[in-house]
């Protein structure tokens, strides 16, 4: 009798209004939708850098000319360790660990302010080296591309400095580790983009 | 055997599901839990299998290495063409370790994999048949 039962067509639940028909949040599903987006804005961004420096006119001098691999790997291994603090705090919360999720995202929001530090520095640097916004094409594509990163990881460190912000009001309640996790995934994200960034545009040659 | 599908190393909060015992006990909103397509851990935004911290370390170590490697390629003497396909596959193996273990997308619904996937699948293919139509790649 129970098989030729049909199942029962879902009716939302007071407050499951989150959940789409797959099973899924809703806001979760948004959020990688929105990073499947961004992979086409990088990539335009990318493409757009990798365009134009092969095509730059002899003589001109290129950021890729003024490169120091050594500080930008120290750069990319900071922001690389930044990930994993981020998955710790998400471990912490889903423990129900509220202190250490703290000290966690903290952990997190100052290594990512260390990488934008270490992007201020690096800018400056090639600056002073005759490679700014304006020196050539293939220059502003390179601010542009490594510049929207730094702002999306500036976003991040202000997400995470909010999560700090409302875990210390005791809004944040192990139930809600969903939100740590969004914003985590956000941050995972701005982490593998660099990854990209660090191989293709720094460490592979360019032969203009 | 219940608990060794449902990962204890993440154990949830008070109430929620992750555990091996709590899996066995009924949905917290039945109607979800019968309805066709619907995971009762993840309606609760849990997911199966997330790695202990000691294996978040473990990833983190590995990807150490793997930039120290890539560094280590771009100081070493070898045939462009060489190097440039060295790097990318470190970059991919990178790429893939952050999104299988640190995003869990290893771990959580197949939708989401195949979302993420999409959005990587598009961009490669546009960009890739734009640089080559621009002959930047060959």
């Amino acid at each position: 009798m129970q098989a030729a039962i049909a199942p029962a067509p879902h009716t939302p639940a007071p407050g499951d209004h989150d959940y789409a028909v797959t099973g899924i949040d809703s806001r979760k599903l948004g959020m990688w939708g929105f990073l499947a987006s961004e992979c086409l804005f990088f990539g335009a961004l990318i493409s757009s850098h990798l365009l134009y420096r092969a095509r730059a006119p002899q003589g001109v001098k290129l950021p890729h000319d003024v490169y120091d691999i050594p500080y930008t790997s120290v750069s990319s291994f900071v922001l690389l360790m930044s990930s994993l603090t981020m998955v710790l705090a998400l471990a912490a919360i889903q423990r129900g660990d509220h202190r250490r999720l703290r000290l966690w995202l903290l952990a997190t929001a100052f290594l990512g302010t260390v990488f934008i530090g270490g992007q201020v520095y690096e800018f400056t640097t090639f600056t002073h080296h005759g490679v700014n916004l304006s020196s050539s094409v293939a220059a502003s594509s390179f601010f542009l591309l490594t510049g929207f990163h730094g702002v999306h990881v500036t976003v991040g460190i202000l997400w995470l400095m909010s999560l700090v912000g409302i875990s210390l009001r005791g809004q944040l309640p192990a139930e809600k580790h969903l939100q740590v996790e969004i914003a985590g995934l956000y941050w995972h994200f701005v982490d593998v983009v660099w990854i990209l960034i660090f191989t293709v545009v720094y460490l592979v040659p360019n032969h203009h | 055997m219940a608990d060794t599908e449902i990962s204890g190393d993440t154990p949830g909060p008070p109430g929620d599901a992750t555990g091996a015992v709590a899996t066995e006990e009924a949905p917290a909103t039945p109607e979800l839990g019968a309805a066709p397509g619907h995971d009762p851990l993840l309606h609760q935004g849990l997911e199966h299998h997330h790695p202990s911290p000691v294996k978040y370390v473990g990833i983190a170590v590995l990807l150490a290495i793997i930039t120290s490697l890539e560094v280590a390629i771009y100081y070493i003497n070898m045939p462009d063409g060489l190097m440039v396909a060295f790097l990318l596959v470190l970059a991919i193996l990178k790429f893939s370790l952050v999104a299988a273990f640190f995003m869990h997308l290893k771990f959580d619904s197949p939708m989401l994999r195949r979302v993420f996937i999409a959005g990587i699948i598009l961009a490669g293919v546009v960009y890739t048949v734009a640089l080559l139509t621009l002959r930047v790649l060959v």
